[in-house]
C-alpha cells in the first residue's frame, strides 16, 4: 500500500501528459500523403537521373550529336511544353530542357492538389474539426500542415540535384535546377493552401488554383513564343526557372525571386486560416436559392448535370492553351519554311511535316491527350469520391442496378472528353485563322479527335480501378495520357529500343491532320479502352460499395 | 406503383432472409441469419454497435454481397435490385447529400430515381418536419439531412421502408413528426424496418423486434410478448408486518429494505401473489414493467457494452 500511496497522490493532473499536437498533426497530414509524395520524388529523380546518365551514349551515338538535337528542340510541341532549349550540348542543360517543364507541372500540381485535399478536403469531411478541437489553434495547425507538403517539393528538388551531380553535371547547375523545383512546388502548395482557405469546398478550390497554374504555364508560353511579352514570364513560376537556365546562365535573380514568392504565399496562409471559422471559405457560398429542376430526372441526367461546371472550367483551360498556339502557328512554321535545312534535319528525325500548319497541329494535338485523358480520370474519381462520401447508397436504393449508374456516368464522362477535344480542335483553328495559317476548322477538329482513343484509354483505365480499387482512380486514369507521354518522351531521350517505345499509347497516333488517321491502332485502342472499362464493370458490379 | 404492389403477394413476407452470412476477412459480422418479417408491421432491428444492424441492410440493398446465404425483398433476391428496389425506400445511418443541390433538388433526384412519390404528402411532410428546401446541402445540419432522406422515403408509397438509425440526429419535436409517419406508413399497409439504438422509440412503435448480437439472431418477438416474458417489480408498504411471500409462484428475489416494506420481483400469472398482498392490507403497492432498456441489458449484460 505504502508503494501505491506517491503515485496515487500525484494524480491524473499531476501525470506529464505526452500531448504533442502539433507533431501529430504533422504526421497525420505526412500519413497521408506518403504514398504520392514517394512516388514523386524517386520519378522526379529518376527522370533526371536516366535523362542525364544516356545523355553521352544518346547524343554521341545521333549523327550529328547536339546538331540534331537543336533541331529536335525546333519542333513546336517539344519548345512549348518544355521551354527555350538551351545548353543542350551539356547533360545537365538537356536534362533541364527535356524534363525540367514536366516535373515542374508534375511537382507544382501534386503539391497543389496536396495541399488543398489535407487543407479543404479534410474540412469538407468534418475530420479538421476534430483536429483543430484539440489544443493547437488552426492557424498553427494549418501551418503544420503545409510544412508537410512543401517538403515534398524540396526533397523532390533535392533528389533531382543529387541525380545531376551524381551524374557528374556543374553542382551549381544542379543546385539551380533542384531548388528551382523545389520552390515551384512550394508556391504551387501554398497557392493550393491559399485556394483552400478562400473557396468553401474542396473541387472550387483546387479548380482555382489549377487555373492559376495553367495560367502561369500559358505566361511562360507567351513570354516564350512572343519576344514583346517576354516580362510575362517574370509574372509565372515556370517562367522564373526557365529564366535561371541552369548550366547555361545560371542566374539567381530570377531563383530570389521565385523564392520570395514563395515565402510570401506561405506566410499568407496561416494568417488567413486564423481569420475564418472553421468549416467555411472566406468567400461563403451562396445561401438559399431557387430549385433548378433540370437533368434531375435519371441517372445519366444527374451525370450530365453534375459534369456541366467541371467541363466549363476544363474546355477553358485547354481551350486558352490551343487558341494560343493556334496564333504561334504561322510564326513556328514559318521559321521552319525559311530554314529549308533545318526542316530537313527535322523530317530526318521523324517530325515530317513541321514547316506546315498541318503538321505543326497534328504534333500539338498529341499533347491533348494527357488534359483530356486526366479530365476523364478525374470524372470516374467523382464517382469513386461520391462512393467515399456515402452519397451513392441514397441513389443505389433506387431501382438502379451499378451497371447503368458506371455505364451512364461512363458515356457521359466519355462524351464530354470528345467534346473538350473538340473544342480544342476548334480553338486552335480559330488562333490559327486570325493569323491566317492554311488550316481548315475540320481539319483542326479532326487533330483533335484523332487523340480521343488515347483518352479513352484513360477513361478505361480510371473505370478498371473504380471496379477493383477506387482510390487508385485518377493515378490509374492519369497512366495512359500523362504517363504515355513521359514515357514516350524518355525513351526518345535516351534512345531506347523501339518496343519499349511502342508501350506507350502516344507512339501510335497518326500525324493527323498531316497525315490520314491510323485505323488500325485507332481501333486497337478503342477495343482496348472497352475491354478495360468492362473489367472494370465487371468489379464494380461484383464488390461491396465502400466504406462499409 | 400499384401494378408492382399487386405483383407481389401481400401474404408473402417482405423481408426474408436465410442463412445469410459475411465475414471481412476473419470477422463475421453477421453469421447464418434466419429473418422473416410479415407485411404491414414496424419491425425493430435492435443490437448495439457492431452487432451486424447494418451489415443486413446492406445486404438487403444489395450494397454489399453476402459470403452465403440469401435474402428476398418482397419476393425478390435481393441481388436483382432493379426489381428489388421498386418495392422499397431507404434511408441510411449517416446521410450523406450532394452538398450543391438544395433541399428542393435533392427531394426531386431521389423522387426521380425511387419508386415513385406522392407528391403532396410529400409537400406535407416537408411543412410537418420543417424543412428549408431552398438551401444547398452543404449547409444543412446533419439533422437536417436526416430529415431530407426521410421525407424522400416516407412520401414513397414502397411496401418497405428501410431505416437505419433514422433519428439519431432528430430532436424530440421531429421524432414525434418521426413517429406519427411511421404510424401513417403503418396505417397505409406500408412495412417498416427500423434499425435503432433508441429503445424507447423502439417500444413506443414497433409491433415486433429482431434482437441481434455478435452477427447473430438471440431473438424474435412482440414488444409485449418480450415483456410479458421479463419479470415485473412489485413493491409493497404496510403499516403492519410484512407478509410472507417466499414460496409463491414466479416471486423472486424477494427482500425487505425497511420494516414494513417489501420489494420482489414476479414472472407469470400475478394472481397467488396479489392474494397474499391483498390479505395484509397494504398501504401502497407500485408494479414497474421492466423498460425494453432493461430487456436488452438481461440479453447482453453489462459486459456488451455500447447501448444507450
Amino acid at each position: 500500500m505504502s508503494t501505491l500511496a506517491p503515485r496515487a497522490t500525484r494524480g491524473p493532473a499531476a501525470r506529464r501528459l505526452d500531448a504533442r499536437p502539433g507533431r501529430a498533426v504533422a504526421g497525420l497530414a505526412a500519413r497521408s500523403v506518403r504514398r504520392g509524395a514517394t512516388v514523386l520524388v524517386v520519378a522526379a529523380a529518376a527522370m533526371s537521373a536516366v535523362v542525364a546518365f544516356t545523355y553521352e551514349s544518346v547524343v554521341g551515338g545521333a549523327p550529328g550529336g547536339a546538331a540534331s538535337l537543336a533541331v529536335l528542340a525546333q519542333n513546336p510541341a517539344i519548345r512549348t511544353l518544355f521551354g527555350e532549349p538551351v545548353a543542350l550540348d551539356t547533360a545537365g542543360g538537356f536534362t533541364v530542357w527535356r524534363t525540367g517543364a514536366a516535373l515542374g507541372v508534375l511537382t507544382g500540381m501534386w503539391a497543389l492538389l496536396a495541399a488543398t485535399r489535407l487543407l479543404r478536403g479534410e474540412e469538407d469531411s468534418g475530420r479538421w474539426a476534430l483536429l483543430v478541437a484539440g489544443t493547437l489553434p488552426a492557424e498553427r495547425a494549418t501551418a503544420r500542415v503545409l510544412a508537410v507538403v512543401t517538403a515534398v517539393p524540396v526533397l523532390a528538388g533535392a533528389g533531382v540535384a543529387l541525380a545531376l551531380v551524381t551524374a557528374g553535371t556543374p553542382v551549381r547547375g544542379a543546385v539551380l535546377h533542384g531548388a528551382g523545383l523545389a520552390l515551384t512546388g512550394i508556391f504551387f502548395g501554398g497557392l493550393g493552401a491559399i485556394a483552400a482557405q478562400v473557396a468553401g469546398r474542396r473541387a472550387a478550390a483546387t479548380g482555382a488554383a489549377t487555373a492559376v497554374l495553367a495560367a502561369g504555364l500559358l505566361a511562360r508560353m507567351i513570354g516564350d513564343g512572343v519576344p514583346a511579352l517576354g516580362w510575362l514570364r517574370w509574372l509565372s513560376p515556370f517562367g522564373l526557372t526557365a529564366q535561371v537556365a541552369p548550366f547555361h546562365a545560371d542566374r539567381v535573380g530570377p531563383m530570389v525571386v521565385l523564392a520570395v514568392a514563395a515565402l510570401l504565399v506561405l506566410a499568407v496562409t496561416p494568417a488567413l486560416a486564423g481569420r475564418r471559422d472553421v468549416g467555411e471559405g472566406l468567400v461563403r457560398p451562396a445561401g438559399a436559392r431557387r430549385p433548378r429542376r433540370g437533368l434531375l430526372g435519371s441517372p445519366e441526367a444527374f451525370a450530365m448535370r453534375t459534369v456541366l461546371a467541371p467541363w466549363a472550367g476544363w474546355c477553358t483551360g485547354v481551350g486558352a492553351y490551343y487558341l494560343l498556339v493556334g496564333l504561334l502557328t504561322v510564326s513556328l512554321t514559318g521559321f521552319l519554311t525559311a530554314n529549308a535545312a533545318f526542316a530537313d534535319l527535322a523530317a530526318g528525325a521523324g517530325f515530317a511535316g513541321l514547316d506546315t500548319a498541318r503538321g505543326y497541329a497534328a504534333t500539338l494535338f498529341a499533347l491533348l491527350a494527357m488534359p483530356v485523358g486526366g479530365f476523364a480520370a478525374v470524372r470516374i474519381g467523382a464517382l469513386a469520391a461520391d462512393e467515399a462520401a456515402r452519397r451513392l447508397p441514397l441513389l443505389l436504393a433506387g431501382p438502379l442496378t451499378r451497371t447503368r449508374l458506371l455505364l451512364g456516368h461512363g458515356a457521359v464522362t466519355a462524351v464530354a472528353a470528345v467534346l473538350l477535344s473538340g473544342a480544342a480542335g476548334l480553338a486552335f483553328w480559330a488562333g490559327a485563322a486570325l493569323v491566317d495559317a492554311p488550316l481548315g476548322p475540320g481539319e483542326a477538329v479532326a487533330g483533335a479527335l484523332n487523340t480521343v482513343p488515347v483518352s479513352l484509354l484513360g477513361l478505361g483505365a480510371a473505370v478498371l480501378a473504380l471496379g477493383w480499387s477506387p482510390r487508385l482512380v485518377v493515378a490509374a486514369g492519369s497512366i495512359p495520357g500523362v504517363g504515355g507521354f513521359l514515357w514516350l518522351v524518355i525513351s526518345q531521350s535516351i534512345d531506347a529500343p523501339r518496343w519499349v517505345t511502342t508501350v506507350s499509347p502516344f507512339a501510335h497516333l497518326a500525324a493527323v491532320p498531316a497525315a490520314p488517321a491510323a485505323v488500325t491502332a485507332t481501333t486497337v485502342m478503342l477495343l482496348v479502352a472497352a475491354c478495360l472499362a468492362g473489367l472494370g464493370v465487371v468489379g464494380y458490379r461484383r464488390r461491396d460499395l465502400r466504406p462499409a | 406503383m400499384s401494378s408492382l404492389s399487386r405483383a407481389w403477394s401481400v401474404d408473402a413476407p417482405v423481408v426474408r432472409t436465410e442463412g445469410l452470412c459475411k465475414r471481412y476477412g476473419r470477422t463475421r459480422a453477421l453469421d447464418g441469419l434466419d429473418l422473416s418479417v410479415p407485411a404491414g408491421q414496424v419491425f425493430g432491428f435492435l443490437g448495439p454497435n457492431g452487432a451486424g444492424k447494418s451489415t443486413t441492410i446492406r445486404l438487403l440493398l444489395g450494397l454489399a454481397r453476402p459470403s452465403a446465404g440469401r435474402a428476398w425483398v418482397c419476393g425478390v433476391p435481393a441481388a436483382e435490385v432493379a426489381r428489388a428496389h421498386r418495392f422499397l425506400a431507404y434511408v441510411p445511418a449517416d446521410v450523406a447529400l450532394w452538398p450543391q443541390l438544395t433541399g428542393a433538388e435533392t427531394l426531386e433526384l431521389l423522387g426521380r430515381l425511387g419508386p415513385g412519390v406522392d407528391p403532396a404528402y410529400r409537400d406535407e411532410l416537408v411543412e410537418r418536419f420543417a424543412l428549408d428546401l431552398s438551401t444547398p446541402a452543404r449547409a444543412y445540419s446533419s439533422g437536417n439531412r436526416q430529415k431530407v432522406a426521410l421525407v424522400a422515403a416516407f412520401a414513397t408509397r414502397a411496401p418497405l421502408l428501410v431505416l437505419d438509425e433514422p433519428t439519431s440526429g432528430l430532436d424530440p419535436l421531429m421524432e414525434q413528426q418521426f413517429r406519427a409517419a411511421v404510424r401513417e406508413a403503418r396505417e397505409r399497409g406500408q412495412t417498416v424496418f427500423l434499425s435503432s439504438h433508441q429503445l424507447a422509440e423502439v417500444e413506443a412503435i414497433c409491433d415486433r423486434v429482431a434482437i441481434l448480437r455478435s452477427g447473430r439472431l438471440v431473438d424474435v418477438a412482440e414488444v409485449t410478448a418480450l415483456r410479458a416474458l421479463h419479470r415485473t417489480e412489485v413493491e409493497a408498504g404496510f403499516g403492519g408486518a410484512v407478509p410472507v411471500l417466499d414460496d409463491l409462484p414466479g416471486v423472486a428475489d424477494v427482500e425487505v429494505p425497511a420494516p414494513g416494506r417489501v420489494r420482489f420481483t414476479l414472472t407469470g400469472p400475478p394472481g397467488p401473489a396479489l392474494q397474499v398482498l391483498a390479505s395484509a392490507g397494504p398501504d401502497y403497492l407500485r408494479v414497474r414493467e421492466p423498460g425494453l432498456e432493461e430487456i436488452f441489458l438481461g440479453y447482453y449484460g453489462s459486459t456488451n457494452g455500447g447501448m444507450r
